[in-house]
């Protein structure tokens, strides 16, 4: 790019704000937005959370009233979670886990914080598009906490909505109504932010900010928004018409028990999963590049086969968009189209191997440290190996004869969607805190947070593993119904017991996160001492990000690298102008 | 902690059984490798005195990748493709293969609502929608050794069949039949579940399954012959429901 083109961006400094409501409430600073999406996700990680401990506590204890907040959550029932409680329940977890907790924690919280940092650039591309993000996921927020204050009570469809379950004939309540609402809002957020971070790292990269430049943590971020742009409006367009069927008397998705009259319950399945199967890699993806890049800072050590790398993540967006069938295995599809989905599910282990490999590749020979964002990297690392392992148990349809709809699979995506994201996202939250909010987080406490957070977590999810291989179904207020599922209970009981430790630790990160909000030591701007661009400006960084647009004259994860020995360190920065050619040949022009 | 699948009371069970071994046996080779690797990389490669600096590679060299793209490749047809020929051959050799033409097959209508099964049979006459149908309620009386041809339908939500001692699940689905089929080794009683979630009462829709043998299967089917002529009622709900086998009107 030629020093006028740099000029003119350079000229493009928006004063910062001073007023209180454009400074926190309604700015349009990428990183005022961004800390709003990481509370508000996790406020309802919280909330979300409180409800998982809820419905262990049920399956450990069926029809025993729960402790403390019983009388004030079931009143009418004794302080004992009804059928109806129940099913409230696991359909909200869902639900506020997948879109409104680890959908605005990665997505909003740090993808938005991140972006326009690592690529050098001052903001997103379109800063008030970003605002409107914000405000209409707060919005569905707002509608989806209204759903449970309504008559016949919450939405109790599951967080899949299967039709017609999810219509008038299953849930004729107001409450499913809103929730429809809300996930359409949701989704529209999505959009917003989709179209902006996309035209964000097209547009407004770095002079030579090249696409193999890129830190994998943007690529997750791209492609991840690619694939929101794409097939979110799949889902908003199953939400419409499943509003109009609960609403204006249209048959898209109802249908009696004669074949051949009404709509098509199955129809909204395709709809859901042509938009529900990529979702798990749009949630991945993100969580994927932010591990890539902090597994080659924490090994000190380049990220090996970085291009091999965003292949592999490019194939895996290119295949999510062809598998999804796979979640409808026993609705009796067609031999051909069973096993056609089949084949390309598990074609992504392909690449999905790759990802791994070279993750294990970059570790190999690093001088690998183990500050708390690291363990959680490895966390997810192990995590993410037997999660995405056991999917294959479920892409067999021979085995998903058996192992369809039961504790297996809530377990096996439990690994990915929670185990996992969890893992990434409070990597990313110990690894850029210093930079988000000046400030360190206590290696003590997220040291402790990361072993009370990695040992129960992998007992509860290998628990629903073990019961699901032993044939129990999912969402069954009480397992013991069946005789065959009476002997699980202590397995259930045992499983709940390591869920509560998994809760309870997680106030040590709560603790931590606000003390060291307020009390933590002040972050120098490079504490990690790595490359890429957010690291080069003060932490936390000014309104306008850059005083100077960078110049990137190299990829991100340039540690151990021999050029950097006269300097003292291990690493070189993405701007770093350095004599990088061996001793013996004559340095080039650029360079001396 | 026991790990174990339910018993195997069928005849095709045996060929679920066998993929998910399989599975297990080479996922958990492939994952004890990568831990061993990971493992080691985390011990023998960590910063410490005379280790501060990383290895400057980026993987990219041509070496690197082949390497990288066997170890997928070899994983990918050792599981993937040894798996997908095994469950092609399998589901189209077995349990796709419905007993259409076998007449010894015993033919039931399931009709799914919230929350519990109806099963029908055609009676003596060999039709279905007859007054000499035999119905059940939460319960399917089949015989030992011959095959059970289900064809499914749904009354008001998305059902789902579960077998756990067969290894069948199949969806009862509004505005569609659904089929299934299976075979009893042994007589003996097991239990049907509902593996989708169909609302509020979704755990309380239980079945049972009982297997009889020869001379007691036939006691059994005469017993309930007759108690489904004296209960036929053309008003009452064992009249709803029946259809044509093979039109599906």
């Amino acid at each position: 790019m030629s020093e006028r083109q740099v000029a003119s961006i350079d000229e493009e400094i928006e004063p910062a704000p001073t007023g209180f409501l454009r400074r926190y409430v309604f700015s349009h600073d990428h990183k005022v937005i961004g800390r709003q999406f990481l509370f508000l996700g996790l406020g309802f990680l919280a909330v979300g959370g409180l409800m998982a401990m809820l419905i262990r506590w049920q399956l450990a204890r069926p029809g025993a009233p729960v402790p403390v907040v019983g009388k004030l959550l079931f009143g009418p029932s004794g302080g004992v979670i009804s059928p109806v409680a129940y099913t409230a329940l696991f359909t909200m977890h869902g639900t506020i886990m997948i879109f409104f907790a680890v959908t605005p924690i990665l997505i909003g919280g740090f993808g938005n914080f991140c972006l326009p940092l690592l690529i050098g650039a001052r903001d997103m591309a379109f800063p008030r598009l970003n605002m409107a993000s914000f405000w209409t996921m707060f919005a569905a927020t707002a509608v989806l906490t209204a759903s449970f204050f309504v008559p016949l009570g919450p939405p109790e469809a599951g967080w899949t909505a299967y039709a017609t379950l999810s219509t008038a004939i299953g849930a004729p309540g107001p409450g499913q109504t809103l929730w429809v609402v809300a996930i359409y809002l949701n989704g529209a957020s999505s959009v917003m932010g989709a179209v902006n971070y996309i035209t964000t790292v097209l547009r407004l990269r770095a002079p030579g900010m090249t696409y193999t430049r890129m830190p994998l943590t943007v690529w997750g971020f791209f492609l991840t928004s690619i694939l929101n742009a794409l097939f979110v409006p799949v889902l908003a367009a199953a939400m419409v018409l499943l509003l109009f069927d609960r609403l204006l008397g249209t048959q898209f998705f109802i249908a009696g028990s004669t074949p051949g009259a009404g709509g098509d319950p199955i129809l909204y399945q395709h709809l859901f999963w042509l938009f529900g199967h990529p979702e798990v890699y749009i949630l991945i993806l993100p969580a994927w590049g932010i591990v890539g890049d902090l597994l080659s800072f924490f090994a000190r050590k380049p990220a090996f086969g970085y291009r091999v790398t965003v292949g592999a993540l490019c194939g895996v967006v290119l295949l999510s968009t062809v598998v999804y069938g796979h979640h409808m295995f026993t609705t009796g599809m067609s031999p051909l189209l069973g096993e056609s989905f089949m084949l390309l599910t598990m074609i992504i282990s392909v690449p999905t191997a790759l990802i791994v490999l070279s993750w294990l590749g970059t570790l190999w020979r690093g001088a690998i440290r183990f500050p708390t964002p690291m363990l959680f990297c490895l966390g997810l690392v192990f995590t993410f190996g037997v999660g995405g392992l056991t999917g294959l148990y479920l892409a067999d349809i021979t085995a998903d004869l058996y192992l369809h709809d039961t504790y297996f699979v809530v377990g096996h995506f439990h690994l990915i969607m929670a185990a996992a994201l969890l893992m990434s996202l409070f990597a990313a939250t110990y690894f850029w805190f210093p930079k988000m909010f000046g400030r360190m987080m206590s290696e003590g406490l997220g040291k402790l947070h990361f072993w009370l957070t990695f040992v129960p977590l992998n007992l509860v999810f290998f628990g629903m593993l073990a019961i699901g291989y032993e044939g129990m179904e999912r969402r069954l207020y009480d397992p013991s119904v069946f005789d065959f599922l009476k002997p699980l209970l202590p397995l259930n009981r045992a499983i709940s017991h390591a869920a509560y430790l998994l809760g309870a630790a997680q106030l040590v990160f709560v603790l931590n996160f606000f003390w060291s909000l307020a009390r933590g030591p002040r972050a120098a701007a490079n504490p990690w001492q790595v490359g890429t661009l957010e690291w080069s400006v003060a932490s936390p960084p000014p309104h306008h990000n850059f005083d100077r647009i960078p110049i990137v004259v190299r990829g991100p994860h340039e540690l151990g690298h021999p050029a950097a020995r006269p300097l003292g360190r291990d690493w070189l920065s993405q701007t770093e102008l350095v004599d990088e050619t061996p001793p013996a040949a004559a340095p080039s022009p650029e360079t001396a | 902690m026991h790990l174990v699948l339910p018993r195997d009371a069928s005849l095709d069970g045996h060929l679920v059984d066998g993929a998910i071994g399989y599975l297990t046996l080479t996922t958990g080779v492939v994952f004890a490798l990568a831990l061993a690797f990971l493992l080691a990389a985390l011990l023998f490669h960590r910063a410490r005195a005379g280790r501060t600096w990383g290895q400057h590679t980026h993987g990219n060299r041509t070496r690197d990748r082949v390497l990288m793209f066997t170890v997928a490749l070899v994983m990918f047809v050792a599981i993937d493709v040894t798996l997908a020929l095994r469950a092609t051959r399998d589901l189209e050799g077995r349990f796709w293969r419905y007993p259409d033409a076998d007449p010894a097959a015993l033919r039931v209508e399931v009709t799914a609502r919230q929350w519990a099964w109806t099963f029908r049979t055609a009676g003596p006459d060999g039709r279905f929608g007859t007054p000499d149908d035999v119905v059940t309620l939460n319960e399917l009386d089949v015989p030992v050794g011959r095959p059970v041809y289900l064809k499914l339908r749904s009354r008001d939500v998305v059902h789902s069949l579960y077998l756990p001692s067969f290894r069948i699940k199949i969806d009862a689905i509004p505005g569609m039949t659904t089929r299934a089929w299976f075979q009893a080794t042994e007589k003996g009683r097991s239990e049907i579940g509902c593996a989708q979630h169909c609302g509020v009462n979704h755990y309380k829709m239980r079945g049972l399954l009982v297997a009889r043998d020869g001379a007691d299967y036939r006691d059994w089917l005469a017993r309930a012959e007759t108690d489904s002529r004296l209960r036929y009622d053309p008003a009452g709900p064992t009249a709803i429901g029946g259809w044509d086998w093979e039109t599906g009107q």
